[in-house]
């Protein structure tokens, strides 16, 4: 949604739920929107979990953003 | 534009659904020209008819597409009715329908009937075993619904259908209220509807979970103490009814049951306001068994489980006895697992019978 007003958006998916991912994307007619593959899970890992999580995976988002504007 | 597939036979076209993923596992009438054709017709509405967007993968829900869904799960044309009303429910944006076929939580459309289409729509049981089966309309509208949603909506297990392990109500879910065995006024006259009109409710829900109550005879402690036990059933501390809360839940009253509230004076409303009062939570009891979803702050006073008395359903169906049956839910979704109404449209129904099934004016 917030990709096609033309605001660059990226996807944060788990691994677990990377199909349902390309199930959303193909079924919006966007199978190639930027997406970044998240390790399962990361709800209810606890706040230090999550912040590693978070930093580890800002290189990916970055990337992503680039590569869609 | 519709496509067809082709097979050598019947068996092939089943086996042909099955690899196609169109089929919910089990065996299915296989949806041709004809028979799709009688099933629209039963509707008395064009096939190209849009009914709307199906979540989760916005599928455009057609007469024709549910036809074909209905065909497959062994439907009648009496059936369609019902079967075009509950699609409807579900695809209603207040059932939150993509939201529910994403969560990983067990939900399922329960489909309850009111009204004349009880009897003319198949005649849909409310008595013994209406949930379990044996009966015909009860268990080929739920799957018409089910069939519906999975090929109109793309709803498949681990890609698309989230839900972590289901419950076998996604296979089929439908019953009547056993309006003629209630002390109560009809269920659809409390939320709006006049005795005659035909009406499906549908909430997502949970498996049915049994209460137990044997009546002692002591008329107002029987009628104090089933409601401590539904309400033990509603405010189960492992729902999300009680954890994320808000959202609305179904009771099942078994006639016997629903007798001890009538011998007690009590109405609905006052049944549902007993229920209401006696779902809740001390906050260190949620806190210490709620993970991540405990609730924070310092909450003294007792967290109920409902927003309002309302969102709790109240019917009487099943056969008589000692059970009642309560069906919590999942409580989320941008409308938090609100139940929706459709009218049944009966006067534009067409009577179709089969080739070798002889009228009946």
């Amino acid at each position: 949604m917030v990709a096609n007003l033309g605001i660059p958006a990226v996807s944060l998916v788990t691994e677990k739920f990377w199909p349902q991912g390309d199930f959303v994307a193909n079924s919006l007619g966007m199978p190639d929107i930027p997406r970044v593959r998240l390790p399962h899970p990361v709800a209810g890992t606890g706040a230090d979990s999550m912040r590693r999580i978070a930093e580890s995976v800002v290189p990916d988002i970055l990337e992503a953003l680039r590569k869609s504007t | 534009m519709t496509t067809m597939l082709t097979a050598a036979d019947e068996m092939a076209a089943i086996e042909q659904l099955h690899a196609l993923r169109c089929t919910d596992g089990l065996p299915v009438i296989v949806p041709t020209r004809e028979r799709v054709n009688r099933l629209i017709l039963a509707t008395g509405l064009d096939g190209d008819m849009v009914l709307g967007n199906m979540g989760p993968g916005g599928g455009i829900a057609t007469v024709e597409k549910v036809a074909v869904a209905a065909v497959m799960a062994g439907c009648l044309p009496d059936h369609m009715p019902v079967v075009i009303a509950a699609v409807r429910a579900v695809i209603d944006p207040a059932f939150d329908l993509t939201e529910m076929q994403s969560t990983t939580h067990c939900t399922a459309p329960l489909i309850i009937v009111n009204g004349p289409a009880r009897e003319a729509c198949g005649g849909i049981s409310g008595g013994f075993g209406a949930l379990g089966p044996g009966h015909r309309a009860n268990a080929s509208i739920g799957r018409a619904l089910r069939l519906a949603m999975i090929n109109i909506g793309g709803a498949r297990p681990g890609e698309s259908d989230m839900a972590l392990l289901g419950h076998p109500g996604k296979f089929t879910y439908c019953l009547a209220e056993d309006e003629e065995s209630s002390p109560f006024p009809p269920l659809h006259t409390s939320l709006g509807f006049a005795p005659h009109d035909s009406v499906v409710t549908v909430i997502g829900a949970e498996a049915p979970h049994s209460v137990l109550y044997s009546p002692t005879g002591e008329v107002a402690q029987d009628a104090q103490r089933l409601s401590k036990v539904l309400a033990t059933g509603l405010s189960n501390i492992a729902t999300n009814n009680a954890i994320l809360r808000n959202g609305a839940a179904v009771v099942v009253l078994n006639p016997e049951h629903a007798g001890v509230y009538q011998k007690a004076n009590l109405t609905r409303e006052m049944i549902q306001k007993a229920l209401f009062g006696l779902s809740f939570h001390r906050p260190e009891d949620l806190r210490e068994i709620g993970g991540g979803f405990a609730p924070k702050g310092d909450d003294r006073g007792p967290i109920h489980c409902f927003r309002s008395h309302e969102d709790i359903l109240v019917m009487v169906a099943g056969g008589t006895g000692l059970y009642s049956m309560v069906m919590p839910t999942w409580c989320a979704g941008p409308h938090v697992n609100r139940f929706v109404t459709k009218r049944v449209e009966l006067d534009i129904y067409c009577e179709v019978t089969f080739p070798n099934q002889t009228a009946s004016v």
